[in-house]
């Protein structure tokens, strides 16, 4: 009887809330200082990594055209890949390279594409807006893999400028 | 006896139910909202896709300097609209001017091999000296090697947009060229 009793007197007895509580408040705190509004993000991964800069500039909203080591992707969809091949003047070292086929001289067709029909959504985006501020100005972020070798990044460049792209926004994380 | 019932009500414990719902309700929210590394981006124009001369012969845009600064693996050369700058300008001669390129700033270790090899400091303090002579002049013209990696482009736009050694009198950064454009570089 006595054993039965206690049972039932630490059921009605509450559930201590208050150490939880406690955890709560401070991750509360923590996640609302890592609040950003920022509308760009990036999703890291193996095959993509931003090189670190000093530059202090916010990002803005743009078409998003991402290079990392295997693909390319506009806004997020995946556009074409890129071949890695050995380096011919260093042996022993692999060159990430936009595969012949894909381009043509610099410019990169299927990229090209892809990128010409965005800019002519944005310009109609704009004029049906009516306002300067929605206008297509051209502006593009670029976010590219810190490895990757110039010349790929110089075809992106000049596949994005022929397809009205003029003003290119490099990505890049924020020194602390 | 009434004080008694008084006291024996205040005992009762706060009831923070409502308040973990809430709260556990944020925490999601949050945690998708929540960004862990900042961001910035470094603003560039259009470059001049060719080669690097083509960009030192068009100087109708910039009249006064067409500061240029060509990244190879054995490092940075600074070229003018006169020519390549070495340090023979500011130092007093110890590279020759003529004969074979050599870089304005060797690398620490030649040919470079990591981006930690790139003397950044050094073109950081290059600039300056070039600054001091035209400090009306915002661009740089950058004109990287086909194989030089993203990363040391980025670092070299950063050595180049501003000295964190020279403080100006607002306490920010002294300025040196803060306008990079990437032209298309040598192949």
């Amino acid at each position: 009887m006595a054993l039965k009793k206690k049972k039932r007197s630490s059921k009605k007895e509450e559930l201590a809330i208050t150490s939880m509580m406690d955890m709560m408040t401070i991750i509360l705190v923590f996640l609302l200082k890592s609040y950003s509004t920022t509308e760009v993000s990036v999703t890291p991964s193996g095959e993509m990594e931003l090189p670190t800069s000093t530059a202090q500039q916010n990002p803005e909203m743009a078409v998003q055209l991402l290079v990392s080591k295997t693909q390319i992707l506009v806004d997020g969809a995946p556009v074409l890949n890129l071949t890695t091949m050995p380096d011919e003047q260093n042996p022993g070292q692999t060159l990430v390279v936009v595969p012949e086929d894909e381009k043509k001289g610099q410019m990169i067709t299927d990229l090209y594409d892809v990128l010409l029909d965005k800019a002519e959504q944005a310009k109609a985006l704009g004029e049906a807006s009516g306002s300067d501020e929605h206008a297509f100005k051209g502006r593009i972020l670029l976010q590219c893999d810190k490895t990757l070798p110039f010349s790929v990044i110089r075809e992106v460049m000049y596949t994005a400028g022929q397809a009205q792209f003029s003003e290119f926004k490099f990505v890049v994380y924020k020194q602390e | 006896m009434a004080g008694k019932g008084r006291r024996e009500h205040q005992e009762e414990p706060l009831d923070l139910v409502p308040i973990m719902n809430l709260v556990t309700i944020l925490i999601p929210f949050l945690l998708m909202s929540a960004q862990f590394v900042s961001l910035a981006v470094i603003d560039s124009t259009l470059p001049a896709i060719g080669p690097p001369q083509e960009t030192q012969e068009e100087p109708d845009d910039e009249p006064p300097l067409m500061l240029s600064v060509a990244v190879t693996d054995q490092g940075f050369t600074i070229l003018g609209d006169n020519g390549v700058v070495t340090g023979e300008a500011e130092e007093g001669g110890e590279e020759a001017a003529e004969g074979e390129p050599e870089p304005t700033v060797p690398c620490t270790e030649r040919p470079c091999t990591s981006v930690e090899s790139y003397d950044y400091e050094e073109l950081t303090r290059m600039l300056g000296l070039i600054k001091d002579e035209y400090p009306d002049d915002q661009n740089v013209i950058l004109v990287p090697e086909s194989r030089v990696h993203y990363e040391v482009i980025v670092r070299t736009m950063d050595a180049s947009r501003n000295d964190p050694k020279t403080k100006g009198e607002d306490g920010s950064y002294r300025e040196l060229f803060p306008f990079v454009v990437i032209a298309g570089g040598a192949q």
